[in-house]
């Protein structure tokens, strides 16, 4: 009996647990970080923190923002790579950046997997205009996978940025077979003056359940989406606000918002005598701590961190089915500091929902917000 | 009359067939698991192994064909179930639900919970070493009457596609973590291999100990989405009361 029970525990042992093999090498190849030293990062860099860019998992680009008149003939950025992985030109190699990017090759530990990546210098013009105008015509299918669309801003010299960000990479987890129509952010070719944006508050499916986010609001937003968190902390995903060198005063544009049939809360239980709202709002804060730390705001603090300078809300957004006009006023809390502003010290957003506590995963399915001809319009220059 | 006589014949045949049979009734207890044969290096560690109600209740019939040798049929009823917590890397994974499919990598922790309540029918050789000690030898079909095959991805991140994909962290809270649940490809008809080894003692009670060795994967052999073939190996240990 006790030698049939040592005979099995050791069968048990070998079949559980002998047959492990040797670690498999690395197969991811990402640049996770991107940094330059310079001998004085101040001339180079209107912040010591933008030396150093976190590259987000979704994206091929890395773009270290410079002074107009930064000297790039000569950098050596260096990365920091998934573990293992190697790249191409070298890490920390010298490049001439004044022309054109420079186009780097990683390639993971297992040498199987490979992205490229184009790393740039922008040298940061200073916002011209005083009224700085979205009017959302210039959109187009995501370039990897053409399952959804993404905005572009057109700056002053007539260039695209990507200053707006929506969370339809996050829809696209749960909704893969969905059609880029069926996206909660959308373009709209009949809007108030050419194309709008049409934000829907979606259902997830099958995959959105199984995590408790049954819906997600149509959103667009002056900042980042990161998909890396969209299931594990959805709040840390959406990185709200771009570097801003203006005071904004005002925000106006037009809406159309008609809310869905059936709130419901983020157990998918229906919420008897609630009626959903969206959100329109815009945040101008300071983009480093008292320590220097560079700060972004995030789902969870973008109105109530106490770097918030100013805040625009129109918290009742009337439900219409006409194009409507809105204008918000900016509520300063603090007085701007001039200098700071110059060295791009502060980060701005526009928000704008189909549901307004949909960052909760609360809302109706169905609440539609249209929004189009956005100006955010700032004090004249002295 | 010829029929009378053929039932006779038979009756009697049977009553002397019959006569030499051995009963005995069998209680047990498996440890074991459903697993690929030889682990992939995408599995990096067994967390944690949480033992199951693995009960088995049968009885079997054994002929004696000579003093050493016999032959074994029986019928039992029992559980091969698994919940284990296991570390994986680059682990291929496809989840499938409502028409929507999310494949890509994945890194972190993996959590299986198996539970396969079956019949199973053991024909097998037996052969008596002496009179306290037996050894028994033979395949099984089993049909699987009760199952499920679930458990979740978490504490890790998923590439989508592949390792270049888009990476997604998944947490460990209840809204944080990947679940799926496998149960609907799982096969009805199970067969395989049997080892056993029998303690008798000069009482009608016994010991026994089992290997069980799955031949066929728990799930369909279309069902792709776990890249490896599962096979359902385990080891009972019980009792045995004779009743004849």
């Amino acid at each position: 009996m006790c030698k049939a029970k040592i005979l099995l525990l050791i069968i048990t042992c070998c079949i559980l647990t002998s047959c492990f093999k040797e670690e498999p090498l690395n197969a991811e190849c990402d640049i996770e970080k991107a940094y330059v030293h310079v001998g004085n990062p101040e001339t180079m860099f209107f912040n010591a923190s933008d030396s150093m860019v976190s590259v987000p998992y979704t994206d091929s680009t890395v773009i270290f923002n410079v002074r107009k008149q930064a000297d790039v003939s000569a950098m050596a950025p260096k990365f920091q790579l998934t573990a293992g992985a190697t790249i191409s030109p070298d890490n920390g190699s010298v490049h001439d950046f004044t022309k054109e990017s420079v186009n780097y090759t990683v390639t993971s530990e297992d040498g199987k997997w490979h992205r490229s990546y184009m790393v740039s210098f922008n040298q940061v013009i200073k916002t011209i205009n005083d009224t700085i105008t979205y009017n959302f015509e210039s959109y187009e299918l995501e370039t990897q996978k053409q399952k959804y669309y993404v905005w572009h801003n057109e700056r002053d010299d007539g260039t695209l940025g990507n200053d707006w960000a929506t969370g339809n990479s996050g829809f696209n987890l749960s909704r893969g077979s969905a059609k880029p129509d069926e996206y909660p952010t959308t373009p709209l070719t009949e809007g108030y003056e050419g194309s709008a944006v049409c934000l829907t508050t979606c259902d997830t499916g099958p995959f959105g359940a199984m995590v408790n986010k049954r819906l997600a609001a149509g959103n667009l937003f002056l900042g980042t989406f990161d998909l890396t968190s969209a299931l594990k902390d959805a709040m840390k995903a959406t990185l709200f606000g771009i570097q801003f060198d203006k005071k904004p005063i005002k925000i106006t544009g037009y809406y159309k918002y008609a809310p869905g049939a059936t709130f419901q809360d983020p157990k998918g239980n229906v919420v008897a005598n609630r009626v959903d709202s969206a959100a329109i709002y815009a945040v101008l804060y300071r983009n480093h701590d008292a320590d220097g730390n560079a700060v972004v705001l995030y789902g969870d603090n973008v109105k109530t961190s106490n770097l918030i300078v100013a805040l625009a809300d129109m918290e009742y957004v009337k439900p219409t089915d006409q194009w409507t006009p809105f204008e918000i006023s900016f509520n300063y809390q603090s007085a701007l500091d001039e200098t700071l502003l110059e060295n791009r010290g502060y980060s701005f957003t526009v928000v704008f929902s189909s549901s307004k506590e949909g960052d909760k995963f609360e809302g109706a399915i169905g609440s539609k917000l249209l929004i189009d001809k956005v100006k955010v319009i700032c004090t004249e220059e002295k | 009359m010829s029929i009378m006589l053929l039932i006779t014949h038979v009756s009697v045949w049977s009553k002397s067939f019959c006569s030499d049979v051995n009963i005995d009734a069998r209680l047990g207890y498996s440890v074991g698991g459903t697993a690929p044969v030889g682990m992939p290096a995408t599995i990096r560690k067994l967390n944690s192994y949480t033992l199951q109600p693995n009960f088995l209740i049968g009885a079997d019939f054994t002929k004696p064909l000579d003093n050493h040798w016999g032959l074994l049929l029986g019928l039992q009823f029992e559980n091969k179930g698994m919940e284990t917590d296991a570390k994986v890397k680059n682990y291929h994974m496809q989840i499938t639900r409502g028409g929507e499919t999310l494949e890509g990598v994945f890194t972190g922790n993996v959590n299986t919970h198996v539970r396969q309540w079956m019949f199973t029918i053991p024909l097998q050789a037996s052969y008596k070493i002496c009179e306290i000690w037996g050894l028994r030898f033979g395949p099984y079909i089993s049909y699987v009457v009760n199952h499920c095959f679930d458990g979740s991805a978490y504490d890790g991140y998923l590439r989508v596609g592949d390792p270049t994909g888009a990476k997604v962290e998944l947490g460990s809270g209840d809204s944080e973590r990947g679940t799926y649940d496998f149960s609907e490809h799982m096969r009805r008809v199970q067969y395989g291999l049997d080892l056993g080894v029998d303690w008798h003692s000069c009482h009608r009670f016994g010991a026994f100990a089992d290997l069980s060795w799955g031949l066929n994967g728990i799930h369909h052999s279309n069902f792709k989405t776990i890249e490896q073939t599962l096979y359902p190996i385990y080891g009972t240990i019980g009792i045995t009361y004779k009743f004849k």
